[in-house]
């Protein structure tokens, strides 16, 4: 494996020439008889926030774990920043940072002896520690605290400690492994305003995996994966366009005659059961609604009239819930 | 190579930096040999009079002591695998881009090392049990203190680089350990034991590391003629068998642990 990554090295020069800085062309990973991945490809621009989607189980982190070369695919090829992550390993883990779904700390150890063993781990210079450690801990506003034990931080503080430690030694990409997974609201819209304001200033390319869909509209574009299958790539905009313009949703004492009307009445425009409520999809929702309420004989119980979400999304093309309790 | 072994030295520094801090497990690692000494030393000493054992019981028994509290010392340091393993930070040191050998031989040394600090603290009791101290005989019981720690450290890292739960480890350890220890002649003599038992300890490396402890910490107190009386072995030949068993032991556990991944 040495000997490869001394190849690697040759070919540095060329590294910064890469548009593409992960490609991936149909990867396949079976754990014995469960299959994770069923042929995934994608490939993401150099200093795009790239998001991958799915319900748990869909391969999220299975496909991370193989770009970060913690496992081997069963075939299909894989390459993240012009490395192959099986050939040549251990470039590719020099290129990348990694923030993984479970808190990993030494929780004896204080913030400032966490970071600098996973500087001394990938090679930094001291003196190159020592000036990121300071930029990037007062960025995240943990300066204070930098001598304090991490055994007593809290959860979204633990998570600023990972994202610095991920980034100390610069990485050309960044893996978020469901980085705001177990957080409240705010602290999750504080590291994800952390994120972006260093991936404006450093030029890094971001890859995420997430559950909660709001976060993932700041992606610039989104794979949604299920059963190991990626069934729609695109900018969240653009996803959003196929299930069209406005969505209302309707609720009636009658659903099926509603529908009947409906389907009678506009043609054009589809109609479909979700759960107990109708959904429409539209082009023009605050004309159309007040005929819609003409239109419909049944007593109308509520509705509704809103912008799709990535939520109606996701519904759509997996015909579930991206976080289904059932 | 440079790198190697600057990644050997972040992995050994952060094994001990986790048993300093861990003051708990600092304290309990020198008093509990002191309490077993102690007490056991007094008691046990009744049932041994000079004239079976031709000499002191505690000089028999230091030794042994000794090399059992740094070889549980250094089993259980290798336990962190494990825990790193549960909580997730061998992933943090697994991709980050250094050499799988490094991070065994660090570990290994780590828990080494937390042997070796426990071992020379230990070591500073002898002048009160009253056993012939000198500066050379400190030195030459830490070498033999780090042949066999290192031994076992090794042990432990290559029973221990599979699991992924604490509890197993705890079988593991007495499943393998123990009968180590029973057969080290740590607690009675050997060269008096049934035939079956002696040769079950022949193939122990703990038997060994033991009887070398007994030849260096007791050079100045004993003649040598008294000291083979209550060894089974020659201090040239543990030597030879520990260099032996680290060697073969560090190889074994480097070739398992590269193929676990994580």
């Amino acid at each position: 494996m040495s000997d490869l990554s001394v190849k690697g090295e040759q070919i540095e020069e060329n590294q910064n020439n890469i548009l593409e800085v992960i490609q991936v062309e149909n990867l396949k990973k079976r754990y014995k008889r469960i299959i994770a991945l069923d042929g995934v490809s994608f490939s993401v621009k150099k200093g795009e926030v790239f998001g991958l989607l799915g319900p748990n189980g869909a391969g999220k982190t299975t496909t991370i774990n193989i770009l970060c070369t913690l496992s081997q695919p069963n075939s299909g090829v894989a390459y993240v920043n012009g490395y192959n992550v099986i050939h040549q390993s251990n470039a590719v883990r020099n290129s990348i940072g990694l923030v993984f779904q479970e808190t990993i700390l030494d929780n004896h150890l204080t913030a400032e002896e966490n970071l600098y063993l996973h500087a001394m781990l990938y090679g930094v210079s001291r003196k190159e520690y020592l000036q990121r450690k300071r930029e990037l801990l007062k960025f995240c506003e943990l300066w204070d605290k930098r001598k304090v034990r991490v055994e007593t931080f809290s959860g979204g503080m633990k998570r600023r400690l990972e994202l610095i430690r991920a980034l100390i030694h610069w990485p050309q990409i960044l893996f978020l492994d469901e980085p705001t997974i177990g957080l409240d609201p705010q602290t999750r819209r504080k590291i994800w305003d952390y994120i972006f304001t260093l991936r404006k200033k450093k030029n890094i390319t971001i890859f995420l995996t997430t559950q909660y869909l709001s976060e993932a509209e700041n992606c610039d574009r989104i794979a949604i994966l299920n059963q190991g299958i990626i069934v729609a790539l695109d900018s969240p905009e653009n996803l959003k366009k196929v299930i069209g313009e406005d969505i209302i949703f309707l609720k009636t004492d009658d659903n099926q005659v509603a529908e009947r009307e409906f389907q009678a009445k506009f043609p054009n425009y589809s109609i479909k059961w979700i759960g107990k409520e109708l959904r429409v999809k539209v082009d023009n929702g605050d004309k159309f609604l007040p005929i819609l309420v003409k239109a419909i004989t049944p007593r109308i119980i509520s509705i509704e009239l809103r912008r799709p979400t990535l939520e109606d999304v996701f519904l759509e093309i997996t015909g579930r819930k991206i976080r289904d309790n059932n | 190579m440079n790198k190697k072994l600057k990644t050997l030295y972040i992995i050994w520094y952060r094994e001990v930096l986790i048993y300093l801090r861990n003051s708990v497990k600092f304290f309990t690692s020198i008093f509990l040999p002191i309490l077993i000494l102690v007490f056991f030393g007094a008691g046990l000493k009744t049932m041994f009079p000079v004239s079976i054992l031709n000499c002191d019981f505690v000089q028999f028994f230091f030794p042994g002591i000794l090399g059992l509290s740094i070889s549980i010392m250094a089993i259980s340091s290798t336990m962190s695998i494990v825990w790193d393993r549960e909580f997730g930070f061998l992933k943090e040191i697994l991709v980050s881009p250094i050499s799988r050998s490094s991070i065994i031989l660090g570990k290994i040394l780590g828990a080494t090392t937390t042997a070796l600090i426990q071992g020379a603290l230990i070591l500073l009791i002898i002048p009160y049990l009253g056993i012939d101290f000198s500066k050379f005989l400190f030195i030459k019981a830490m070498l033999i203190i780090f042949l066999i720690s290192y031994g076992v450290a090794a042990l432990g890292i290559l029973l221990v680089s599979r699991l992924k739960k604490m509890e197993s480890f705890s079988i593991i350890s007495q499943l393998i350990f123990a009968p180590m220890a029973f057969l080290s002649g740590a607690f009675f003599p050997l060269n008096n034991a049934p035939a079956w038992m002696a040769k079950m300890a022949f193939y122990n490396p703990l038997n060994y590391g033991i009887d070398a402890l007994r030849w260096v910490i007791l050079s100045e107190s004993l003649l040598k003629e008294e000291i083979s009386l209550i060894t089974s072995h020659s201090l040239f030949l543990c030597v030879v068998v520990l260099l032996g068993f680290n060697l073969l032991i560090t190889f074994l556990s480097t070739r398992v642990f590269n193929k676990s991944i994580y």
